[in-house]
C-alpha cells in the first residue's frame, strides 16, 4: 500500500490481468509472454490480424483454456487453475466468436438462464432479460427460439447473455460481426453503457475499426502471438507498425468471412 | 405465461389418470397390465429427469429401482417369514419392519442417496464415458443384490411382501414422479441443466456448474427410481433379474420412442411401448383379441420393441413427442408489426 506504488497495485481488486501468458499448441506458440490488463470502467480494444492470438487470449482469461506459462489474475486472485464456470460466477463474462446460443431455448430463456447461472432469483432473471433484450434491440424476438435468430442477432444475444450475469469484466469476441454499419453507433452506446452505468471493464475484440476507434479507451495490438503496440486510439492510429500489420490490410474489410 | 404452461403438467397427468381409470374398468387379469404400465411410467419419468434434462445417457438407473425394491421389500416382509425367505439376513434387518408408505419413502431415500454417492465421481464424465460408467453401476448393484444375502433374498423372489400396490397406489406414484419432474424442469436448476445440455461452453461461461447441476438431477432421478422400485415390489414378487438388463432396455426404449426431450414424451413412450409390449408378451403365450387368435414365438416382444426403437432413432430421433411439451396456443402478439425473425423462404 505504499503511496509510490503504481495505481494498479494499489487497487489489486479492480483488474483482470494476464501476466506474461504463453500458450503452445503442439509446439506452435499461439501466444508468447503476453500481458494484458483490463481495468474496471474502461473499454480495452484487442485488435490484430487473424491468427494473432486474440481468441486464444480470451480463452485463457475466461478459463476455457490454460496457459502453458504465466498467470491469470482476477481482482488480484490467481485464477489460472479455476474452471470457466467458477470464473463466470466470480464476475467474468464472455461472448463467443462462433454461435453458442442455447438453441432449443427461447431468446428470453437464453438470457434468463445466464442470470440464474450466477445465482439470480427467477424473478430477477426475468427482469434482467426484459431489460437487456430491450437494450440490445431483441425485445421483438423474446419468445422466438434462439435457433431462429439471424447471425448478427445471435451475437447480440450472446452480449445480452454475458451482461445478464452482471459481470465486472466482460470479454466480447467480435460482437459486431454481421452488424449493419448503420447500427454500429447504437451498439457502441451499449458498450459505453456497460462501462459507465455498470462500471464493468470491457475487452472488445472486433475487426470493425469504426467501432474500435469510437468506443475504446485503450487499444492493445497483437500480432503473431506478441503484443505489437498499446495505447490510446489516437496513438494506435498513428503507429505505423500497426498500420503495416493490421490496418493497412484490414481497415477496409468490415469482417472476416 | 404460467397458465400457458399448465398443460405441460396436466397433459401427462391426465394420461396417467386415463390409464388408471381404464385399469379399474377392465377385468382383474387385464388389470395387471395396467398396474405394470403405471409402474413403468414412474420408472421412465425418473429416467427422464436425468437423461432428458442433461442429455447424458444412463444405463444404470435400474440399479436405483432395484435398490428401491430391496429397501421396501426387506422392510415389509412380515417378521415371521423373514427367516424363511431371507435366511442370511443381517440381524438388525430381521427385526426392522415399517409400513407401506414409510417403505416407499425409504426406497426413494435410498435410491437418492445411492445415486448421489455414485454420482459424485461419475458426473464428471460426459458422453459415452458417462453412459458406460453408469452401466458399471448397474452391474455392481446387481451382483451385490444377487449374492449378498445379508441385505435381501439373493436369488429368491420377494414373496410375502404385502401387495399394497393397486391401481391408485401405482397411479399416485406416477403422479408424484410427474409432478417432481415438472417442478424440477421449470426450476432454476432444471433450466440451467437444460441450457448446459444445449451448449456446455456457453453454460460454463454463464457460471453454470455442469457437474453440480448434473449431480442434482442424477440424485433426484435416483430418488424417483427408488420410489418406483418400492411401488413395484408391493405389486409383484420381484426377483433380481426382474430389475436388470431387460428392464433397462425396455425403459430406455420407452424413453427413446416417446422422446427423451420432454416429460410428455417420457409418459407417452411408457404408455405406448407398455401397451405394445404387454400385448406381444401375452401373444407369446397365445391370446384371443376380438375373435382373432394370436400365438407368437417367444422373444417376439423384445424383437419388435427393439426394432421400433431403432426405427424411431432413424426416422424421428426426437421421438413421438418431438421433444415438445403440451402448451396452449400463443396469444396474438401485442405488437402487430412484430418483425419477422427470418424471412420466409
Amino acid at each position: 500500500m505504499a503511496a509510490a506504488a503504481p495505481e494498479l497495485e494499489r487497487r489489486p481488486g479492480q483488474t483482470l490481468r494476464a501476466s506474461s501468458v504463453s500458450r503452445s499448441f503442439a509446439g506452435v506458440e499461439a501466444l508468447r509472454a503476453v500481458s494484458l490488463e483490463l481495468r474496471r470502467g474502461e473499454v480495452l480494444g484487442l485488435i490484430g490480424p487473424n491468427g494473432a492470438g486474440k481468441s486464444t487470449l480470451v480463452n485463457l482469461l475466461s478459463g476455457f483454456d490454460r496457459p502453458t506459462h504465466g498467470q491469470v489474475l482476477l481482482d488480484g486472485r490467481d485464477v489460472t487453475r479455476w474452471r470457466a464456470s467458477r470464473r463466470g460466477r466470480s464476475g467474468l463474462a464472455r461472448t463467443f466468436q462462433h454461435s453458442h446460443a442455447f438453441r432449443g431455448l427461447s431468446v428470453r430463456e437464453n438470457v434468463e438462464v445466464s442470470a440464474l447461472g450466477v445465482g439470480a432469483a427467477p424473478n430477477e432473471a426475468s427482469r434482467r432479460a426484459d431489460e437487456l433484450l430491450g437494450l440490445l434491440g431483441l425485445a421483438g424476438y423474446a419468445d422466438a427460439p434462439a435457433s431462429a435468430l439471424a447471425h448478427g442477432d445471435e451475437r447480440r444475444l450472446g452480449v445480452a447473455r454475458a451482461l445478464a450475469t452482471r459481470p465486472r469484466y466482460v470479454l466480447l469476441d467480435e460482437p459486431a460481426a454481421g452488424l449493419p454499419e448503420a447500427e454500429v453507433p447504437a451498439f457502441a452506446s451499449v458498450v459505453r453503457s456497460v462501462r459507465d452505468d455498470h462500471g464493468a471493464g470491457v475487452l472488445l475484440i472486433d475487426h470493425n475499426m469504426t467501432l474500435i476507434m469510437e468506443v475504446c479507451d485503450r487499444i492493445q495490438v497483437l500480432d503473431q502471438g506478441e503484443t505489437l503496440a498499446e495505447g490510446t486510439p489516437d496513438e494506435i492510429r498513428s503507429n505505423l507498425d500497426v498500420a503495416a500489420a493490421y490496418l493497412g490490410e484490414s481497415a477496409v474489410v468490415e469482417e472476416d468471412a | 405465461m404460467t397458465v400457458r404452461r399448465l398443460p405441460e403438467l396436466l397433459g401427462p397427468a391426465a394420461l396417467v389418470l386415463a390409464t388408471a381409470l381404464l385399469g379399474l374398468a377392465v377385468s382383474v387379469s387385464l388389470q395387471n397390465y395396467f398396474l405394470d404400465t403405471l409402474v413403468k411410467v414412474s420408472i421412465v419419468v425418473a429416467l427422464y429427469v436425468f437423461i432428458g434434462n442433461s442429455g447424458v445417457l444412463s444405463f444404470g438407473h435400474i440399479a436405483f429401482v432395484a435398490l428401491g425394491v430391496w429397501t421396501a421389500g426387506v422392510l415389509t416382509v412380515p417378521e415371521s417369514q423373514k427367516n424363511a425367505i431371507m435366511p442370511g439376513l443381517a440381524h438388525f434387518l430381521l427385526h426392522t419392519n415399517v409400513g407401506n408408505v414409510a417403505s416407499l419413502a425409504l426406497a426413494a431415500g435410498v435410491g437418492m442417496l445411492f445415486a448421489l454417492i455414485v454420482g459424485l465421481p461419475l458426473m464428471r464424465l460426459s458422453g459415452l464415458a458417462a453412459g458406460i460408467a453408469t452401466f458399471a453401476v448397474l452391474e455392481i448393484v446387481n451382483n451385490l443384490l444377487r449374492y449378498w444375502q445379508a441385505i435381501g433374498p439373493g436369488l429368491n423372489a420377494f414373496s410375502s411382501v404385502p401387495q399394497t400396490t393397486g391401481i391408485w397406489q401405482a397411479a399416485i406414484g406416477a403422479f408424484i414422479c410427474i409432478a417432481v419432474a415438472y417442478a424440477y424442469q421449470r426450476s432454476r436448476f432444471g433450466r440451467q441443466l437444460r441450457a448446459a445440455r444445449e451448449d456446455p461452453a456457453a453454460a460454463a461461461a454463464a457460471g453454470i456448474s455442469i457437474y453440480g447441476q448434473r449431480l442434482l438431477a442424477f440424485a433426484l432421478s435416483g430418488g424417483l427410481a427408488g420410489l418406483a422400485g418400492g411401488i413395484y415390489v408391493h405389486l409383484l414378487p420381484i426377483e433380481v433379474d426382474n430389475v436388470y438388463l431387460d428392464l433397462t432396455f425396455l425403459t430406455l426404449a420407452m424413453l427413446v420412442v416417446g422422446g427423451a426431450g420432454s416429460l410428455l414424451g417420457a409418459v407417452v413412450g411408457a404408455l405406448a411401448v407398455s401397451g405394445l409390449d404387454s400385448f406381444l408378451s401375452a401373444a407369446e403365450n397365445g391370446v384371443d383379441v376380438f375373435g382373432w387368435h394370436f400365438d407368437l414365438p417367444t422373444g417376439t416382444s423384445v424383437i419388435v420393441v427393439g426394432t421400433l426403437m431403432a426405427v424411431v432413432l432413424i426416422l424421428r430421433p426426437s421421438g413421438l413427442s418431438g421433444g415438445r411439451e403440451l402448451s396452449l396456443p400463443r396469444r396474438r402478439p401485442r405488437v402487430p408489426d412484430l418483425p419477422k425473425v427470418r424471412a420466409p423462404t
